[in-house]
């Protein structure tokens, strides 16, 4: 096929855009694009012309944990930029913390106790795989826990407030951070029942004293799945 | 109420200013450029996919390429919103073609609007259109010439990312048939566009 004749070129941009071009010849065009500066505007054209349809789409909100879990990649991919040194060190202890969280796990488990329903566990690290929290959640008691692992100070006029991220639906404040030590909060049954259909926990950097308005206002710094016990 | 072409503007404006925040690493503009963009790119990905599982798959992966190559945008790629439903939907049918298709369609079907038309409760899509009305009107005008065919094929191949043998079924013709209301359809398209 001759692809300097304009009527191919612009049949191939358009199937290429349409997504009717599959397969190996869908990559050969991407090849193609690579050389061809024609080629390559042809299929910018298209695009242009057609994106008017897939605005006309009636917008559908994906669910909130799909930010956290972005922001957390991005936050982990910018973070690696600058840490790779440290990497290796922390990487160890992650591995070392998440033995002993195991450890704590099975050992509740299988410690026979009056306590019906089970905790859950996060473990907050950053990036690198240096642990800072550790966050267990006692529904018997009405009571989240969090254990500082690594201090990690609070930016001047700031705090760190911690969320649960509910399967579909907006994130809920679990309450502020601790600096140091073991802090507990006190979580109303209800609140607890939702969490036991989370699936994460999250910190966000909010105005000192947490954020005003009920929902994230900062950035999202750490995210965590939630471990049953 | 159709977007002027004031707010087409602004709207375009702030979103380069957002990649442009992104390209030098502000997590804080990738984080509102998320939220402004996300909900229309995630009709589009459903739309595609079918399943709300693999259209969130495909619209993690497809922005955080967004956030890698966010440098890489520039005004020869389309105005802002027509390179991220672009790289949205390369990234959906590159998942289709892993992934084989559910036979059943049609679950997310109530969420959404008939045929890729305008939405009754037209609100923020208006926000997010960033080709000129007067084009967008061309492109209906010219759709309106082709054949009932040529119009179905067209659509179902870009809104609902038919393949050919998808189409031939849908509609009840033979694959040959519809590859070339494909391209005739294509063709007559861009004579309609480019005419005066």
């Amino acid at each position: 096929m001759n692809y300097s004749d304009p009527r191919l070129q612009n049949l191939l941009a358009g199937e290429y855009v349409l997504g009717t071009l599959r397969g190996a010849a869908r990559r050969r065009c991407e090849r193609l694009m690579m050389e061809s500066e024609g080629l390559a505007s042809e299929v910018g054209t298209w695009e242009g012309r057609f994106a008017a349809w897939a605005l006309r789409l009636k917008p559908v909100d994906p669910p909130a944990y799909l930010e956290w879990r972005l922001m957390g990649q991005v936050r982990k991919e910018s973070q690696f930029r600058g840490e790779r040194l440290r990497n290796t060190f922390w990487r160890t202890w992650a591995v070392a913390a998440t033995v002993v969280l195991a450890v704590v796990i099975v050992t509740q488990k299988i410690t026979p106790t009056a306590e019906p329903k089970a905790a859950e566990f996060a473990l907050m690290s950053d990036a690198t795989g240096k642990p800072l929290w550790l966050i267990s959640v006692h529904p018997e008691a009405n009571r989240v826990d969090m254990k500082v692992v690594t201090p990690n100070p609070v930016p001047e006029g700031k705090s760190y407030e911690l969320w649960m991220i509910p399967d579909g639906g907006k994130p809920v404040p679990l309450g502020l951070m601790n600096e140091t030590g073991v802090a507990s909060e006190t979580v109303p049954p209800e609140l607890l029942a939702r969490l036991a259909g989370a699936k994460a926990l999250a910190i966000s950097l909010e105005p000192r004293g947490g954020s005003p308005t009920g929902q994230p206002t900062g950035p999202v710094l750490w995210v965590a799945p939630l471990v049953t016990s | 109420m159709p977007a002027s072409p004031a707010e087409t503007l602004d709207r375009n404006r702030e979103l380069t200013d957002l990649l442009h925040a992104c390209a030098q690493g502000r997590q804080t503009a990738f984080q509102a450029l998320y939220r402004q963009v996300s909900p229309q790119l995630f009709a589009v990905l459903v739309r595609i996919l079918k399943r709300r599982d693999l259209a969130e798959d495909a619209l993690q992966d497809a922005l955080l390429s967004v956030w890698r190559n966010a440098g890489s945008y520039s005004a020869d790629k389309g105005a802002p919103m027509t390179w991220l439903v672009s790289i949205c939907r390369y990234r959906a049918l590159d998942m289709l073609r892993r992934e084989k298709r559910e036979v059943s369609l049609d679950t997310e079907r109530e969420d959404l609007d008939e045929d890729g038309q305008q939405p009754t409760d037209g609100q923020v899509v208006t926000d997010a259109v960033n080709v000129s009305k007067a084009e967008e009107r061309k492109l209906d005008e010219c759709m309106g010439k082709l054949n009932h065919g040529q119009q179905q094929s067209i659509r179902l191949a870009y809104v609902e990312g038919c393949t050919h043998e998808e189409i031939a079924s849908r509609v009840g013709s033979p694959v040959g048939t519809v590859k070339s209301w494909v391209r005739r359809g294509l063709e007559s398209l861009k004579r309609c566009l480019e005419a005066a």
